[in-house]
């Protein structure tokens, strides 16, 4: 029996998200919320641990009130509760303060519990800084960018892709995980359980004041850090004419592409010609 | 008045948007071209309960109220309007009849197989010399002691090449067929019942409509929904609300067909320029913006007076009247945006095309759907 605490942000849905051309930025306002991809495979990590050890689950996310909606949906998908943490003065927060948030509240809302899990990053802001920071908040151990998850008893086997090598990993509980996309297909929605997580579920409201929070070390307020600019990445394509005999072709290739072909075939390719 | 979704309703579209779009997004052409029923996403979606989307939970069913029903439809059927078509017509007049006009017996027995879409379910009222008129129906269900015996034809059966349970109207008295009418209950299995072929039609390709036979179908009294004579109350009870599924699925239709119309129109360049940038273009799309918006208003209007537990049945109609016709507007007009391009088969607003006009013709023809709503009209004015 593992008590899981999951936590789970809301992020705009880009794929119906306006950019501002001038700006080059989102246009947020027109934004409609969803459940960050990864916090998504971390809920379905956990409902997968469930399953196997049995334990439950409680979804926690930060955020505006209308980030109530995640819980609900993370409760249709399985979550046994939801927390939100709401309030005016938590806006604006870093990862470094939102990851002190996040902890107080576990420490709150959930005593005794074994496994935190988080998505490996958000879709939004792609720091992947809240996970291992909670940990740290925390003081426990943490894994980051886990594909596969095992419970055995207090320890947890974790199997990771790191730089092309699979790593396993162990680490005794209470531990908190960051989970990657891809793995598993993501676990759709049942539609009764999303009729029950509206006509039945309770989501507990928690603001600064109950969580007994300084008001000066949250927020905008008490973050370190500043975004100065988001501006979307441009691509350019390029098209690039290579000529001559196909064997000064292919050695072009490898001048200006090396990096990208693979450096490998090209250092044998160097060294078949030394030899030569 | 409020005209924002609330939070579930706004869930409700996101999570069957999300389904639809990963599992129906990447077949949607190719069942409509193979004319091929997909089980393999019906298996994904019996465990959702898209099958049991108005059944009780009690009966195993997600007990959605009427606008996330509709949604559901609507959100199914922007993608492939032929499996939007599937579940309208097994919930809202295959499965809600029982659920409806059910004994507790009736619902324990039939209903939990149909909300885990293990009997997928039919309606069967048109027959040869039958359809809008419900008082012609020829089949007939003689009562042999404790059973009834049923024989006749119906044609044109949404589901009917997949159906495990179909509700078959049918008269006790061949003598008196207007007093006579019931609906019986009958399983696939049954001995005497049998699908006729598949029918190629135009549009919803993906949806085997099919004949069923009924030879000396023996079926018992129990199968009886509600009393004999009741048929034609029962009939026009459920297809209120089957008209609601259909506004949906049209309403989905339209809606699919306006988002590539929209896209397509600033993409394509036509004197140097996205054909988005002529007046043209942009008075077709603003009225297919304009006759969606009215479309949907008037589909939760209708569904929310069902939900209060007040009278639907004209507006249910208005809102049908309305949307298969902005369906069939919309998607002339998409193809009309596409050029040449929208009379390929290569793009999708072509089978939105010939999705869309069956939505005027089933569950009540637009004439049929002008009749209720006079009828109503001239009842409450003087």
């Amino acid at each position: 029996m593992l008590n899981m605490v999951v936590c789970i942000k809301q992020v705009p849905m880009v794929s119906e998200l306006p950019w501002d051309p001038k700006t080059g930025t989102l246009q947020r306002d027109l934004a409609e919320g969803m459940m960050n991809p990864g916090c998504r495979s971390a809920l379905d990590a956990a409902i997968r641990i469930r399953e196997a050890e049995g334990g439950q689950i409680t979804a926690l996310t930060m955020g505006p009130p209308m980030a109530e909606e995640v819980l609900r949906e993370a409760i249709a998908l399985g979550a046994d509760r939801g927390i939100l943490l709401s309030d005016r003065r938590m806006a604006g927060a870093d990862t470094a303060v939102t990851s002190t948030i996040l902890a107080e509240a576990i420490q709150k809302t959930c005593p005794g519990f074994d496994l935190v899990l988080c998505g490996f990053a958000t879709s939004d802001s792609e720091t992947a800084q809240v996970g291992p920071q909670l940990a740290e908040a925390l003081d426990i151990p943490g894994v980051a960018y886990v594909d596969e998850i095992e419970v055995n008893g207090r320890a947890v086997r974790m199997q990771r892709l790191s730089d092309n090598f699979l790593e396993t990993l162990e680490m005794d509980l209470p531990g908190l995980i960051t989970v990657t996309t891809g793995v598993h297909a993501p676990r759709y929605v049942p539609l009764g359980g999303l009729e029950a997580a509206f006509s039945e579920a309770r989501i507990v409201t928690l603001d600064a004041a109950a969580l007994g929070l300084d008001p000066e070390r949250i927020g905008a307020r008490g973050s370190a850090t500043r975004i100065l600019n988001v501006y979307s990445p441009t691509a350019e394509k390029k098209n690039i004419v290579l000529t001559g005999t196909p064997t000064k072709i292919v050695a072009q290739l490898f001048e200006r592409f090396d990096d990208r072909i693979g450096g490998a075939i090209s250092r044998d390719l160097k060294s078949d010609k030394k030899k030569s | 008045m409020d005209f924002n979704p609330c939070m579930k309703h706004k869930l409700v579209r996101k999570a069957v948007r999300m389904f639809a779009e990963a599992e129906l997004g990447p077949i949607a052409h190719d069942i409509d071209r193979d004319a091929r029923f997909p089980w393999e996403v019906v298996e994904k979606m019996q465990p959702l309960q898209f099958f049991g989307l108005q059944v009780p939970k009690a009966f195993g069913g997600a007990q959605m109220d009427s606008i996330s029903y509709a949604i559901t439809v609507e959100e199914v059927s922007r993608v492939s309007a032929a499996i939007g078509l599937l579940l309208t017509v097994h919930n809202s007049v295959g499965a809600y009849p029982i659920v409806r006009f059910g004994t507790e017996e009736q619902k324990r027995r039939f209903l939990p197989a149909m909300a885990e879409g293990e009997r997928i379910g039919a309606f069967c009222l048109t027959e040869a010399n039958a359809g809008s008129d419900a008082g012609g129906v020829e089949t007939v269900a003689i009562r042999d002691g404790k059973d009834y015996v049923i024989n006749g034809t119906k044609i044109f059966v949404t589901n009917g090449g997949v159906c495990g349970t179909a509700l078959i109207f049918a008269v006790t008295d061949p003598q008196n067929p207007q007093r006579s009418s019931g609906v019986f209950i009958v399983e696939k299995d049954t001995p005497g019942f049998t699908v006729g072929e598949i029918e190629d039609l135009c549009g919803m390709r993906a949806n085997p409509v099919s004949s069923l036979f009924l030879e000396d179908c023996r079926v018992s009294e129990a199968n009886l929904l509600g009393k004999p004579g009741d048929g034609i109350r029962i009939g026009l009870v459920t297809l209120d609300t089957g008209r609601l599924g259909v506004a949906a699925q049209a309403l989905g239709l339209a809606q699919a067909a306006f988002e590539d119309a929209v896209r397509y129109s600033k993409e394509r360049q036509q004197f140097k320029k996205p054909i988005s940038s002529f007046q043209t273009i942009q008075n077709y799309l603003a009225d297919m913006a304009t006759e969606i918006d009215a479309a949907r208003l008037l589909l939760y209007r209708a569904c929310a007076l069902k939900d209060a537990g007040r009278p639907f049945s004209a507006e249910a109609a208005m809102a049908k009247l309305h949307c298969s016709a902005t369906a069939s507007r919309v998607t002339n007009l998409a193809v009309q945006i596409h050029g040449g391009y929208g009379y390929s088969k290569e793009y999708d607003v072509e089978r939105y095309f010939r999705d869309a006009k069956v939505t005027e013709i089933y569950e009540g023809t637009s004439e049929v759907q002008r009749m209720v709503i006079a009828r109503a009209v001239l009842a409450q004015r003087t």
